[in-house]
């Protein structure tokens, strides 16, 4: 018997329907192949790096039990084939930590209440390194370019596009708010380079008409 | 005159566990695209080096870190 830390990602709907319950998935399969639990409790909820099963995030179970080596491969094939635990990690350790039993105890309490994860499933991972603190939307260049659907595809015709938009916004400051539509395709036409780009885009629109 | 390569500086001290649930000293070890960094920048021995390996691909693993970007 050899001890070993498993961390255990289980599914956020099964987390929902209640902790104890989750748990059990878990706990009930290591004791199902006869492993001695020391410790069993929710490491952390949140998002993952990279979906996995679909899911966007998940609730990680940290445990430290003893195991018969020989029955690795049956707990391995068992939790692969349990719908519940997305991904599991086990590697042996020498030793329980010692802060472990206080934080498994503090879970055991009756004063603590595990808190419940997001209704939504769809959070969003936020690297650690390389985060966006750019908050600010005055460079909204982004945003202009995703109004226009028709050509995204072509450099030059989007770089006509934009720059019509900043003439757009320009005339509505003047207080033109109606004539967007026209100052548009005045735009398009003053550009030197790709002045024919946007009439070969209204000649398809109206093809497709 | 050969110049004195330079020191790196300290990311992961002597008394920091490398281990994959530490996060936070893990993701000073990686770049910006989700790499490795190297030992000159890490500045850890090969054994420790080693063992910040084994815990950053533990980490991918879980989906705790990415494994690009």
């Amino acid at each position: 018997m050899s001890l070993y830390e498993g961390m255990f990602l289980i599914d956020n709907d099964l987390v929902r329907e209640g902790w104890p319950s989750a748990k059990a998935v878990v706990t009930a399969a290591l004791e199902k192949h006869g492993a001695t639990i020391h410790t069993a409790r929710r490491w952390d909820e949140r998002a993952l790096a990279y979906p996995i099963k679909g899911r966007r995030r998940a609730t990680f179970l940290l445990t430290f039990f003893e195991l018969d080596g020989q029955n690795h491969p049956e707990l391995r094939r068992d939790l692969e084939i349990n719908d519940h635990v997305l991904r599991y990690l086990i590697t042996s350790v020498p030793a329980l930590p010692e802060t472990e039993a206080e934080a498994a105890q503090v879970e055991s309490s009756e004063d603590f209440i595990v808190p419940p994860p997001p209704a939504d499933d769809s959070g969003s991972y936020r690297p650690i390194q390389g985060v966006d603190s750019d908050n600010d939307d005055s460079d909204d260049d982004d945003d202009d370019l995703s109004l226009d659907d028709d050509d995204d595809d072509d450099g030059g015709r989007t770089r006509t596009v934009t720059s019509s938009r900043k003439k757009t916004a320009e005339a509505k400051e003047s207080g033109g708010d109606k004539e967007a539509g026209g100052d548009k395709e005045a735009g398009g036409d003053k550009e030197a380079g790709g002045g024919a780009e946007p009439a070969a885009v209204s000649s398809d629109k109206e093809k497709s008409q | 005159m050969k110049r004195a390569p330079r020191k790196p500086t300290v990311i992961v001290h002597k008394t920091d566990t490398l281990d994959y649930k530490n996060l936070e000293l893990l993701a000073k070890c990686i770049g910006p695209q989700g790499q490795i960094l190297s030992r000159r920048r890490t500045g850890l021995t090969t054994k420790r080096q080693r063992e910040l390996k084994q815990a950053l691909k533990r980490a991918r693993h879980l989906s705790l870190l990415p494994f690009v970007g």
